[in-house]
């Protein structure tokens, strides 16, 4: 009794450990061999431990630029990371167990409605299970759930967006592909109708809709080859004019005998190195669960329509893709000054998130509303994909988060569900 | 009034139709491969843009007469020759989602993590070209 209850109270609580027993569940049921389960499930716990150590990169940095940006403006300043807020849930908060848990639950729930209802979507982007996985899971947490309802609910509530947002993406899907065998699966769905519905009110209609891609637009762009330079191109220049307006005299209380504006170029590189290692966990965390997992939901559900990541639809409409990416990116800054007006922090712009959600919303925007819907839509969809992560700051602030706020919006509408609707609901009954 | 009561109705919902490809009977087949096997002399002077670009036309043309094993082969090689998101990138995709739905069917675990890969690789290739990555 007493090495049961060691194993219960000293091992199976550790996140990594679970997550290595959820990597050796989908090995064992793929039938792998012994050395194949051992290995994978390793590498699943090494994940875990390398994605905390990028968690803690990050939070050093984003504790030091939270300091000089309430010091230089008198507000607080948020970069919106939902890489930020997975490590510092899975590794400040102690929440990885469970959301390890959940990421399982929403595969699990997934298959099930996919299997017994007629939305066959199954959500193969594992990364955004993942992301999703921790925003029920904070919100849940937050909202008083604990246990195993806190995962059920996590996983079933993820597990329904899993299936929804490509079942609501895919009407305009069939039609930017002329085909129905492949659906969308980004957690930026919500996003995406709403510039489609932008698009549709101030877009041109009828023999007066022009596609972008009848334009002749920079076929590349080049700044944006490498993910960690572009979170580089951003970070360096916001950290440096941030320790700035700090003044010297205080930035420099915190660089020690360091200049302090070398000291705030060296903590922005210290971010990308954060989001570096972090991602890096990430990619071996998810490497042995997902194709497992995956393997097994498509031949449970084998007429099931895979939801695929965003660059699905790049194809065909890339220049749709480059002004959905300008355009929320315009959107993205004018939030980012008018937000505060309102008593809201402010959020600062996210490259990846414009040109991933962006680009995707572009080929929304021009499918709906041409090249005046791109346009205004895109705007549109980058001030509403600010505004939502704003909603959740003073939320996040009070859990523990530093300094960050999530990015992709269908989590983002996840966790506002849990804050407006599941959380009152539980303090009344 | 109000048009309460009033039994509406139903719009019939419109069901989606793929588009067809062209079929092309067993008299022209042999047409067809002969025009593969004129196009596949063309690659020993082509530079690497013509090779996918070859291979591409082959690939396409080997979808016409549905031998998709012999299309997803020409159009890998054009891709890499030359990652491009033309109509042969569209078409691959499109394949290899085919092969893994025949996978799934036959519970051929196999062959569906193989073309999931595959599928995951088209992912990233869209990624590049978009951002301009060689």
């Amino acid at each position: 009794m007493r090495v049961i209850n060691f194993i219960i109270e000293n091992i199976l609580t550790q996140a990594s450990v679970t997550i290595a027993l959820i990597a050796m569940l989908g090995l064992i049921l793929q039938k792998k061999s012994a050395g194949q389960v051992i290995s994978g499930s390793l590498k699943t716990m090494l994940g875990f431990m390398v994605l905390v150590a990028g968690s803690s990169i990050i939070v050093g940095s984003l504790t030091y630029f939270g300091k000089i940006f309430a010091e230089g403006f008198h507000m607080q300043g948020i970069v919106p990371s939902i890489e930020a807020i997975n490590g510092q849930a899975m590794n400040e908060l102690g929440l990885g167990r469970d959301i390890a848990l959940t990421f399982l639950a929403i595969f699990v729930f997934n298959i099930i409605i996919a299997r017994f209802t007629k939305w066959k979507y199954i959500f193969l982007t594992g990364q955004a299970i993942l992301w999703m996985a921790t925003m029920t899971t904070v919100f849940g947490y937050f909202a008083g759930l604990r246990g195993i309802t806190l995962i059920l609910v996590g996983g079933f509530i993820g597990a329904v967006f899993a299936v929804a947002m490509p079942a609501i993406a895919q009407p305009f899907v069939r039609k930017i592909t002329g085909s129905d065998d492949i659906a969308l699966g980004h957690f930026c769905t919500v996003g995406y109708v709403f510039e489609a519905g932008v698009a549709k009110v101030f877009g041109e209609k009828g023999d007066k809709k022009k596609s972008v891609e009848d334009l002749k637009l920079p076929a590349q762009l080049e700044f944006l080859q490498d993910t960690y330079l572009s979170v580089m191109v951003i970070m360096v220049p916001l950290y440096i004019i941030t320790a700035a307006f700090a003044g010297a005299d205080f930035a420099s209380t915190l660089s020690g005998d360091t200049h302090y504006l070398m000291f705030a170029f060296l903590q922005a590189i210290q971010f990308v190195v954060g989001v570096y290692v972090l991602l890096a966990g990430v990619r071996l965390l998810l490497g042995e669960i997902v194709p497992a997992f995956r393997g097994i939901a498509m031949r449970l559900v084998p007429n099931a329509k895979p939801a695929l990541d965003c660059p699905v639809l790049f194809p065909f409409s890339p220049n749709a893709v480059i002004v959905g990416f300008i355009t929320t990116t315009i959107g993205c800054v004018i939030a980012m000054f008018v937000l505060p007006v309102f008593g809201l922090a402010m959020i600062l712009p996210g490259m990846l998130t414009a040109f991933f959600a962006g680009g995707t919303a572009g080929i929304f925007g021009n499918l709906v509303g041409g090249r005046r819907g791109a346009v205004i839509g895109g705007i549109a969809h980058g001030f509403f994909i600010t505004l939502l992560p704003a909603l959740l700051v003073t939320t996040f602030n009070s859990m523990g988060f530093v300094n960050t706020t999530a990015t992709d919006v269908d989590t983002v509408t996840a966790a506002l569900l849990y804050a407006w609707l599941i959380g009152p609901l539980l303090k009344a009954f | 009034m109000f048009g309460f009561g009033k039994k509406k109705t139903k719009k019939p919902k419109q069901e989606f139709i793929e588009p067809e490809v062209a079929v092309i009977t067993e008299e022209n087949k042999d047409e067809v491969l002969r025009t593969i096997s004129m196009r596949e002399k063309e690659l020993n002077q082509a530079d690497r843009e013509g090779k996918a670009k070859i291979y591409e036309d082959i690939g396409m043309t080997y979808l016409k007469i549905k031998e998709d094993d012999q299309a997803i082969d020409a159009l890998e090689k054009s891709i890499q020759y030359k990652k491009t998101l033309g109509d042969g990138y569209k078409t691959l995709l499109r394949l290899y989602n085919k092969k893994r739905a025949e996978a799934a069917k036959m519970n051929d675990d196999k062959s569906l993590q193989i073309y999931m890969e595959k599928m995951d690789q088209m992912m990233q290739i869209s990624k590049d070209v978009t951002r301009g990555v060689r």
